[in-house]
């Protein structure tokens, strides 16, 4: 049986509608939505490749406020135009550093936002499952940015989720990115946490105006016991290109969506990642793309690792609306497995109504190449090295699309440190 | 006083650079080579002739210790140290070279950077500081030019989209980085025409020395006419069956494999 959400989460609902007056009605009519669609379960073909038994079996509480700092991964070495710390889902003044964005855009806090003027609470995008419209009824903060136009801004804005001695609390943050026409902005959101049993489930929603740019790289690498489920609903106008680059390594689960609506002609969208999936891990993505006019495109490189009973799983639905010519979307999904434990899934789907597209996708699984390590080896490349360099080579397509540099270094080093940790391993043999 | 000791080990050294006794090898529960005898000194040129099947790929990747290929029975010394003992990395780093009849394609992975991690990883083995990039690039360069491969080629990903001689040439440019006391070269010369033949024959014979030795592993005696063998060993059904001059080539040619052995 489906848990009452209504039930589990009204109190909470109440809690926070007390913090920020004025937002109980958006706050009830989405957990009855919520309670509605019920947390997705087994038959939910979205949601096929994700066990969520550890969240219907639970009531997540609001986390506390943070005593201890949990010791966290490497930063990723960038220089930033602002950082912006959230603990244990809230806005932490004193670890962030907000540079001089503010100078060259609006930037805010959530809760600041929504009670400067309650109207605001019109934009939030409800949802459209169970997760999203709970996080719409337990949002209590996030960022809010709104890049003028003509406004291009070089440093990556970064946002740093941390979560610490939170065992049974969710934290449920919501951003909100607004690019004015030609502005441009690149943000690294990065989440993580110590070994408590918490869920993160983080909304983003993005509206990129005509000729913007938006570049998204969303490192997500949550303590080992967390849920995570995050999502982004982006709509792109004319012109106006959203990349993302989705990196899982973190959490017990994870699950990442993307809506992404071209709305205008020439509109682009390129949706990237890398999971790597240790033992007993699951990263899900699921990806929507809706192509509603003629020459917009979309392109989506995929690549996972799983480690012997690891599972990496991706879906991804491309629409192109009737009378939507001229597009083209490319989809490409490739999956390493260490041993027949290891799980990889992959389910492209289509649905096209135009009949002048260019629409590609491919899907393959399999192993390290035995060969090729043997011919690296042969020429004095220890084995680890050799492993290293053919991961490497592996998952380059899908970061291609960061354009600074050190982020793509950092992560290149993040996913080899990832190898050498598992350099005892041996990986099936392709025969 | 001359200490004469000094020089007797030297001596001794140089002529024990590979010697294999008695080697049985078995791939996937298959005996392939039942029974094999060779010495290579240092400053010689040996050829192994024998027909497809005969084992002679089989030898030359267990020297260099690919790991599905089980040494059942026998020894392989190298320089006097027992190989058998070492990772295949650690056999180039001990001086030991492979020439792949069929070069491996990486994508990914460019010809530039996969060329200087073997050379650095071979020069930290042996305790020397890595060599920066702009060293390295001039020295691949000049490399590249002795054996006629385009640089445009350094650029590219290994073997990937490279014609059978192209694939030659760079393994040829491997070798000279690398500069190896023993050069193994499986069937370098297959898929080569005569101007690639020719060049990589140069690669080859500049690599003569009186330090360095070559085994050269073919069916062809077309080869061994741009590259003369010091010595020719027939390989039958995993053992050698005959050893001679380089004339046992010419006669292998003239009066087939059944005929010598």
């Amino acid at each position: 049986m489906k848990p009452d959400l209504l039930a589990n989460y009204e109190d909470q609902v109440w809690e926070l509608a007390g913090l920020m007056p004025g937002t109980e009605g958006l706050r009830m009519r989405a957990l009855n939505a919520a309670t509605e669609y019920g947390l997705p379960g087994k038959r939910d073909e979205k949601w096929r490749y994700s066990n969520m038994r550890a969240l219907r079996d639970a009531i997540f509480s609001q986390p506390l406020a943070a005593k201890n700092m949990p010791s966290l991964p490497a930063a990723i070495a960038v220089e930033t135009s602002a950082s912006l710390v959230f603990v244990n889902g809230r806005f932490n003044e004193d670890l962030s550093d907000m540079g001089d964005l503010w100078q060259a855009a609006q930037v805010r806090p959530l809760a600041n936002h929504l009670m400067s003027n309650m109207d605001r609470a019109n934009e939030l995008v409800p949802g459209d499952d169970a997760m999203t419209c709970l996080n719409t009824a337990l949002m209590r903060d996030g960022m809010v940015l709104s890049v003028p136009a003509g406004v291009e801004i070089d440093d990556p804005v970064e946002i740093v989720h941390i979560m610490t001695d939170s065992d049974g609390a969710g934290t449920h943050l919501r951003h909100m990115i607004e690019l004015g026409e030609g502005a441009a902005i690149t943000l690294l959101e990065r989440y993580v946490g110590d070994g408590s049993h918490y869920w993160t489930n983080s909304v983003l929603q993005a509206r990129i105006s005509e000729g913007a740019r938006f570049q998204h790289i969303r490192l997500q690498e949550e303590g080992a016991a967390a849920q995570h489920t995050g999502k982004v609903f982006a709509n792109i106008g004319t012109g106006a290109s959203y990349r993302a680059t989705t990196i899982n390594i973190g959490g017990a689960l994870s699950r990442f969506e993307a809506n992404v609506r071209l709305l205008i002609d020439d509109a682009s969208a390129s949706i990237d990642g890398v999971a790597l999936a240790g033992t007993g891990q699951s990263h899900d993505t699921y990806t929507e793309i809706n192509h509603l006019m003629p020459t917009t495109t979309s392109d989506q490189i995929f690549r996972t690792i799983a480690d012997s009973r690891g599972k990496t799983s991706f879906q991804g639905k491309v629409s192109v609306a009737k009378d939507a010519q001229k597009v083209t979307a490319d989809q490409s999904f490739k999956a390493l497995v260490f041993d027949n434990t290891a799980e990889a899934n992959a389910k492209p789907e289509l649905e096209i109504l135009a009949d002048d597209v260019k629409c590609s996708h491919g899907a393959t699984v399999g192993a390290l190449d035995d060969k090729a390590i043997f011919y690296l080896t042969s020429r004095g490349i220890d084995p680890i090295t050799a492993r290293q360099m053919l991961v490497e080579a592996f998952t380059a397509d899908a970061l291609q699309a960061i354009a600074h540099d050190d982020i793509k270094t950092a992560l290149m080093e993040r996913i080899s440190d990832w190898m050498t940790e598992r350099a005892h391993k041996p990986v099936l043999q392709e025969h | 006083m001359v200490d004469f000791s000094t020089n007797m080990t030297l001596e001794k050294d140089k002529e024990k650079m590979l010697n294999i006794k008695g080697l049985h090898v078995q791939v996937d529960g298959t005996k392939i080579i039942k029974g094999l005898d060779l010495k290579v000194n240092a400053g010689e040129v040996h050829a192994i002739m024998g027909l497809n099947g005969a084992g002679k790929s089989t030898l030359a990747n267990t020297i260099a210790g690919r790991a599905d290929y089980a040494v059942t029975a026998g020894t392989i010394e190298f320089c006097g140290k027992d190989l058998t003992a070492l990772e295949p990395h650690e056999r180039v780093g001990e001086g030991i070279f492979l020439g792949f009849q069929y070069p491996v394609e990486i994508p990914g992975v460019s010809n530039l950077n996969f060329m200087r991690t073997s050379l650095n990883s071979v020069r930290k083995y042996n305790g020397l500081d890595a060599m920066s990039a702009a060293e390295f690039m001039k020295l691949v360069r000049a490399k590249a030019n002795d054996l006629k491969m385009d640089p445009e080629m350094l650029k590219r990903f290994v073997n990937v989209g490279f014609s059978g001689g192209e694939k030659k040439r760079n393994e040829m440019v491997q070798m000279a980085l690398l500069n190896p006391k023993l050069a193994v070269l499986d069937e370098t010369d297959s898929g080569l025409d005569i101007d690639a033949l020719r060049t990589v024959s140069e690669g080859i014979n500049a690599q003569r020395s009186d330090d360095t030795a070559i085994l050269l592993i073919t069916h062809y005696q077309r080869l061994l006419s741009y590259v003369q063998p010091d010595f020719v060993h027939v390989m039958i059904d995993g053992k050698i069956v005959k050893s001679g001059g380089k004339d046992l080539a010419l006669e292998l040619e003239e009066k087939g494999y059944a005929a010598v052995a």
